[in-house]
């Protein structure tokens, strides 16, 4: 029997990114992915014929660029298409544009607002330089603040000298973006309700929160974290969808030497006293390795895989209370044309961007409103990508994929969700949209809804959230997933975690996956 | 020994002038508001000791929360472990068995919050601060860094099935704040108004601790309005009153909301405009409209909290967030003899909203009854009594912007030491600004 030096559970990308890191160290890997293809979250299906879908994950913005360097994952096909613009269409036939040229952007802002127009670039500045100051958190393993152990007290006097040689002036904003909504936070500085709906959208995302629940400014920062890096500008499609970004980093995976095996479904992790012995498959196999790495979610690998009786009872207890609350779905439209917005109604340079449906934050925080007490809601936040504008191999000739981001659709939907609930989601997003773009229902061919249901059912995601458990401040840095267990390692030896249920979290970032190599291996990140 | 001249006759700023006056100093307080006898609002003992009062009376209802329930019968929480315990036990047997480790859990970190309240506030990045929640324990430290940013209703949720506790704690927590219960960041107000109090307890005290502060004497009373603080090169040299008299001073401690004292007594154009600006977004939203009941006989009861759940608060909230009075608000009725006031959020501030009162209340009460609105003091900005609200972006080091929040101003000599200050408690915030003008 082949001896492995550490099984990876779960082949997502950050899986995959793990296992390439711990490959590329010399150890001999080998990673198990339930499903026919590897991805998790982020992959490309043929949903119709010729119709190619990112059928969940559906942009990449955060993806590290260290990983795409030290992976080498453009060698290994991975090629990202800038999103160049995002539209924001009005229900009164008007529409605010951000566009990548600044004085095309600073033109259209100051149609709606010159003063908007104005704090507009001071407000960039502020917010690039937070999140430089917050990106190298990005690439640690948090310490943990209750620990004696010499390595993280040492690692705790160099977190708290990197926040020390910040301004203060820095710090302060920071703790604002932590603990302002992106309502509160915005207003500050925009009176255009259209800007403020949109760019509070981006706070949103992945949580049960509404733009006027505090806690959600700080992921306004995310979509600054990008740009930052110079590798491509704010929000990028990859060619070939998001499918892609996971077989790129598989390859590079697998040219290091790891070994990748589908159809492969973990399920149970072998605990001998405190220790991680080996996976059982759902065949019945066994295989050993002493090193053995989760990239399901907390509660799927504490309380699925290894069991809450083999875990001490505080730490069962804080998985237990760790929050997902799923809270987006998925439409992806194949379409006989592409949609006219009533805006802006002929073909252009706006279908190769984002476009969203956040004409205010009132809107935004309606729609949640209706999901806080377990409905869809009935006015959705969606955010809307066209990936046969950018990458015409995704439909046939002439032909166009639509891939709508949906929120809210909350995962605890009063009586549950069926097939009934499902399509009524699928209308109400049709219907909405043909509000802007009046040709689209007649333009639709086939329609795929997702739904937090699905995703969990699917591809595992427990309560379908799409950043495995909620990032909310008390589910973040040293608390995620659970207070002193935040640095990839588990009570049980041997066992680790790679997924975004850890720090720092979802977004196809990659971030976590090469984090827990890192840790494992012993290295300094 | 030198003039001070104290800016409002609040509690804060009675508080604030008879411990600088017992340090030494000339103390003119300057205030024509009309303060009530009692207030709300723990009293350390440090502070009475300092100045030097030993009759002060402290009052709570007992017990100190009543919930009707829905099915008939009351819940009721108690300063009495054992008595609470029963009461819950009557509608939720596990949530009986865990209020008193929820109470324990509570009640340390509030130990904790009760340290940090008497002195200025730790700075964001403080070894000294973070050593001490270091020392409180593995245990507690962990429970600190998760509710600081938690919502309430997750946190009792965490803890409790009983729709009637959760509701009535939830709503507890967000008083006086436009938020709901589940909004991140509310659990730390439920941790804010126990402290000060027994295990078991979240809400604050009433004393006499006004009316005890001016039958004193010792400092010098003048009923009248500042119409400008005086400043020269940067330093205060007095306050000028409506009437044109100048009194002169070599530091002034403004208990007025800080827009109020840096904006409109302090001449334009001596304040950086990155501070004015900050100083603009300083939220303070009032959202409670306050009805004084008049009854023909007292009620049986001291207090009585109508807030069925959660979700009844959560919904409460909603209305507000688009700028209407909740159409069923959440209520928090205190009985003083034949006199009820009625706290009654949410309500955006100036919006009078009666008419859900009688439909509320009226099963609670006998036939008859009077109502009166009580309009919130006018020193309270759009009706928030803590003058900004205190949320976790303006509570601590961010209270009420990080450039102030040591009671400083970039004014030599003048001090902010009103409740937009840390810890927001009245009478603590002036306490800890004289003893930093003291010490100064």
């Amino acid at each position: 029997m082949k001896r492995y030096d550490a099984i990876i559970v779960g082949g997502g990308h950050n899986g995959l990114a793990c296992a390439a890191y711990l490959a590329r160290a010399g150890r001999k890997v080998l990673v198990l992915e339930r499903r026919e293809r590897v991805g998790g979250a982020a992959m490309t299906e043929e949903v119709f014929p010729g119709f190619r879908f990112s059928v969940f994950s559906y942009v990449v913005s955060l993806l590290r660029p260290e990983i795409i360097r030290e992976l080498e994952l453009p060698r290994h096909g991975l090629h990202i298409l800038p999103l160049e613009s995002t539209l924001t269409p009005l229900p009164d036939g008007n529409y605010l544009a951000q566009w990548s040229d600044h004085d095309q952007n600073r033109r259209e802002l100051a149609r709606h607002s010159v003063r908007d127009a104005e704090a507009y670039d001071e407000f960039g500045l502020l917010l690039h330089r937070m999140a430089r100051a917050i990106k190298p958190l990005l690439g640690v393993a948090p310490p943990d603040p209750g620990s004696l152990d010499p390595r993280e007290l040492l690692d705790l006097w160099r977190l708290g000298r990197y926040f020390r040689g910040l301004p203060e002036k820095d710090l302060h904003a920071l703790w604002k973006l932590l603990t302002m909504s992106a309502a509160d936070y915005l207003d500050e500085w925009f009176e255009g309700e259209a800007l403020k709906g949109t760019k509070s959208a981006s706070g949103i995302i992945g949580t049960l929160l509404g733009p006027r629940s505090p806690g959600t400014a700080y992921v306004l920062l995310h979509h600054y974290m990008g740009e930052l890096d110079g590798v491509f500008r704010a929000w990028g499609f990859a060619r070939g969808g998001n499918g892609s970004v996971s077989a790129a980093i598989a390859a590079a995976a697998q040219a290091h030497g790891a070994e990748i095996r589908t159809q492969a479904s973990v399920s149970k992790v072998l605990v001998n006293g405190s220790r991680a012995t080996a996976v059982v498959l759902d065949g019945g196999d066994e295989l050993r390795a002493p090193i053995i790495v989760s990239g399901a979610d907390p509660r799927r690998t504490f309380l699925g895989l290894v069991g809450e009786e083999r875990l001490p009872a505080e730490f069962a207890s804080a998985i237990r209370r760790y929050r997902f609350r799923g809270s987006s779905a998925k439409v992806n439209l194949a379409l006989a044309e592409p949609p006219r917005f009533t805006c802006m109604p002929e073909p252009g340079p706006h279908l190769r961007g984002a476009i969203s449906i956040s004409p205010s934050v009132d809107y935004l925080e309606r729609a949640y409103d209706d999901a806080k007490y377990g409905e869809i809601s009935r006015r959705p936040y969606m955010d809307i990508i066209l990936p046969s504008m950018l990458d015409p191999t995704m439909a046939p000739p002439g032909k166009h994929v639509m891939s709508i981001f949906v929120q809210y659709a909350p995962y605890h939907l009063n009586g549950g969700w069926s097939d009934a609930r499902r399509e009524e989601l699928g209308d109400t997003v049709v219907d909405t949209l043909t509000e802007y773009a009046p040709n689209l229902k007649g333009a639709i061919l086939h329609r795929q809804v997702v739904t937090p249901a699905d995703i969990e059912r699917i591809v595992g995601l427990s309560e379908g959230n799409i950043f495995q458990g909620e990032l909310t401040l008390q589910q973040m840095f040293f608390l995620r997933p659970a207070p002193a267990w935040a640095r990839y390692r588990t009570p049980i030896h041997g066992l680790y975690q790679c997924g975004a249920g850890t720090h720092p979290g979802g977004g196809v970032m990659g971030a976590a996956g090469r984090n827990a190599a890192m840790e494992i291996l012993g290295a300094r990140a | 020994m030198s003039d001070i001249v104290v800016l409002g006759r609040t509690a804060d700023g009675l508080v604030a002038a008879h411990l600088l006056a017992r340090r030494g100093h000339r103390v003119t307080l300057i205030g024509a508001e009309s303060l009530p006898d009692r207030m709300s609002g723990w009293v350390p003992s440090e502070l009475a000791q300092d100045l030097g009062m030993s009759e002060l009376a402290i009052a709570r209802p007992e017990p100190w929360l009543r919930a009707p329930l829905g099915e008939g019968g009351v819940l009721e929480l108690s300063s009495e472990m054992a008595r609470s315990v029963a009461s819950i036990r009557r509608i939720s047997p596990r949530d009986a068995e865990a209020w008193p480790r929820f109470c324990e859990r509570m009640a340390r970190l509030a130990r904790l919050l009760e340290e940090i309240y008497l002195a200025p506030p730790p700075g964001l990045i403080d070894l000294r601060f973070a050593l001490r929640v270091r020392r409180l324990g593995r245990q507690a430290m962990e429970d600190l860094m998760r509710l600081l940013p938690m919502p309430a209703a997750e946190l009792l949720d965490d803890w409790f099935e009983s729709d009637a506790l959760k509701g009535a704690l939830g709503a507890l927590a967000v008083r006086h704040l436009q938020q709901g219960p589940r909004s991140a960041g509310t659990a730390f107000r439920l941790l804010h108004y126990h402290v000060g109090a027994p295990p078991g307890v979240f809400r604050a005290p009433s004393t006499d601790l006004p009316r005890a502060l001016h039958a004193r004497p010792g400092i010098t009373l003048r009923e009248a309005t500042a119409a400008r603080i005086a400043v020269q090169a940067g330093e205060v040299t007095g306050v000028v009153l409506i009437d044109g008299q100048e009194i002169r001073a070599q530091s002034v401690l403004s208990t007025l909301d800080p827009r109020r004292t840096l904006e409109q007594l302090v001449e334009p154009g001596t304040l950086d405009p990155d501070l004015r600006h900050a100083l603009r977004h300083i939220r303070s939203r009032g959202v409670v409209a306050r009805f004084a009941l008049a009854l023909d006989e007292p009620p049986d009861w001291e207090t009585l909290t109508l807030a069925p759940s959660l979700d009844y608060v959560e919904r409460a909230y909603d209305d507000v967030k688009y700028g209407r009075a909740s159409a069923r608000p959440w209520l928090d009725l205190l009985a003083n003899g034949k006199m009820v006031d009625v706290h009654m959020q949410y309500a955006p501030h100036g919006r009078a909203a009666e008419e859900c009162i009688a439909q509320l209340v009226a099963p609670h009460l006998p036939a008859v009854w009077r109502c009166a609105p009580l309009p919130p003091p006018a020193e309270w900005p759009d009706g928030q009594p803590h003058h900004a609200e205190l949320s976790l972006d303006q509570a601590m080091w961010m209270r009420p912007l990080p450039e102030l929040a040591r009671y400083r101003t970039p004014i030599g000599g003048l001090w902010l030491g009103g409740p937009a200050m840390h810890p927001g408690i009245p009478g603590i915030c002036g306490y800890n600004c004289a003893r930093e003008i003291a010490r100064a």
